[in-house]
């Protein structure tokens, strides 16, 4: 095998994105536990995460630079680097998203004023989003990719109705408005996160197959 | 073969089941291309692989080789370069070559110039506007245009190329073969070949044989893909260096061969 050196540096970058994809899924869904037990505790513990995460997402997109700069990547090499370029830029903001998820938890006492019934669904969607995006990043399967990018119209339905529920309430009951503000703001995280997922997915494809779609 | 760039409409070269052999050797194996007018096509691939015999079959430069033997067609403008009736200098004339290393002739610059217009039986009164053109067209005229008498081989390796150009220019081909034109040359003297190779494409159909296959990246249009005398793959630039049918092209471009 010739350009052993290069050949390595794709593989730990590989390695990198696939680890980055892992802190990230597991900052969602520790997020959306301890929002909807409102566990303190684990949000702080989740909020810890970011910089873990910077510090990867810096190594990343170093590597991807340095690769750019100095190896004049081509082909299926190419289609990676520009991929997890990318990719790196949807999960930072899934990240962040998850980080202002985390940041709830602290800031309502006593319990939700509705069970979060439609808000659990979205949620379950996005984390199986999150996990198969990055599945199919892993295996570079365009057909996986486009599955998990179909299930986002089932996030934007839920996010509507909840939406639509959210107003009725905060309507009949003006004393819950800042309580239903921080739901709002939660399902509008959830909805971006798929967004994002999508975004994720459209790389996959243009990694497996050079093919260029727009799935959002 | 692959599909791409199969059915040009009105291709400036024409390819079908090319086969040469050196002897006993066989070193091209039933290529078949089609070249479009006013492009420019790269052949790449490793040292051995066939594409500088192949471009050389072009203008039948291979003619000049003992034991050599050709079969298969190749057609300019409809018309088989090895049918009967084919004048060879007549051809080079239409179909000029640069090569490798600058081989300016051993005379003034714009003796080298006016050297192809001369035989090809130019009226004295035209030459000085052929010259002065060719070399404007070789963007080399502004940096020699006050010492046309000055010896060709006082130029840089650089300019010497681009006179080399303006001599293949000045008899006014339809289509220039490249082989290697830049790899004797320094980045900066290149990047004045490949400007200039891009600006000739709206008048000319370019073929140009590369090692540099970031050179191919950056200046074809379409590229060829030799291996072991067979054209792999050929199909436009952009999707051979994106997304290359072929897994032996795709090892040789992003460097796993070997």
């Amino acid at each position: 095998m010739a350009r052993e050196q290069y050949v390595q540096q794709l593989d730990l970058l590989r390695e990198s994105m696939f680890s980055l994809g892992e802190i990230v899924e597991l900052a969602f869904k520790d997020s959306m536990i301890a929002v909807i037990d409102l566990d303190v505790k684990l949000a702080t513990k989740t909020l810890a995460l970011e910089a873990e995460v910077d510090k990867l997402e810096e190594g990343i997109e170093t590597s991807i630079f340095d690769l750019l700069a100095l190896q004049q990547p081509m082909a299926s090499d190419l289609r990676l680097i520009v991929s997890a370029l990318k990719i790196t830029a949807d999960l930072k903001r899934i990240l962040g998203l998850s980080m202002n998820v985390a940041k709830i938890p602290g800031k309502i006492e006593d319990g939700h004023i509705k069970p979060l019934t439609d808000t659990r669904k979205m949620a379950d969607i996005a984390i199986y989003m999150l996990e198969n995006s990055l599945k199919a990043f892993k295996t570079q399967d365009a057909e996986l990719a486009r599955a998990v990018a179909a299930r986002d119209e089932e996030i934007d339905k839920l996010f509507y109705a909840v939406w639509v529920e959210l107003i009725e309430m905060m309507a009949k009951d003006t004393s819950i408005i800042s309580k239903a503000t921080y739901l709002l703001f939660l399902i509008r995280y959830i909805e971006r996160i798929g967004d994002h997922c999508c975004n994720i997915c459209e790389s996959v494809i243009y990694l497996a197959t050079a093919e260029r779609v727009k799935l959002n | 073969m692959t599909e791409a760039v199969q059915n040009v409409s009105q291709p400036q070269i024409q390819v079908e089941n090319l086969n040469l052999w050196y002897g006993e050797k066989q070193a091209l194996k039933n290529v078949s291309m089609q070249i479009p007018k006013n492009s420019i096509t790269a052949l790449i691939g490793p040292s051995g692989c066939g594409k500088s015999t192949f471009i050389r079959c072009l203008n039948r430069m291979n003619d000049l080789i003992k034991d050599c033997r050709i079969e298969g067609r190749v057609l300019t403008e409809g018309k088989d370069i090895y049918g009967p009736n084919i004048d060879v200098v007549d051809l080079r004339k239409k179909v000029g070559m640069v090569f490798q290393k600058p081989n300016p002739f051993p005379m003034s610059i714009y003796d080298n110039v006016a050297y192809g217009p001369r035989i090809h039986g130019a009226n004295r009164k035209d030459l000085d506007g052929i010259v002065e053109q060719a070399l404007r067209s070789a963007a080399i005229w502004n940096e020699i245009s006050d010492r046309l008498k000055s010896p060709a081989l006082s130029l840089s390796g650089g300019q010497q190329q681009r006179l080399c150009i303006a001599r293949t220019l000045a008899v006014k081909p339809k289509i220039i073969l490249f082989d290697e034109p830049t790899s004797a040359l320094d980045p900066i003297s290149t990047s004045r070949i490949e400007d200039l190779i891009i600006n000739l494409k709206k008048d000319y159909t370019i073929v140009i044989v590369t090692h540099n296959m970031q050179q191919a990246a950056r200046i074809s249009d379409y590229t060829g893909f030799f291996l072991m005398g067979e054209l792999i793959e050929f199909g436009q630039t952009r999707q051979i260096f994106q997304n290359p049918r072929e897994k032996s092209t795709e090892d040789y471009i992003t460097g796993r061969f070997g």
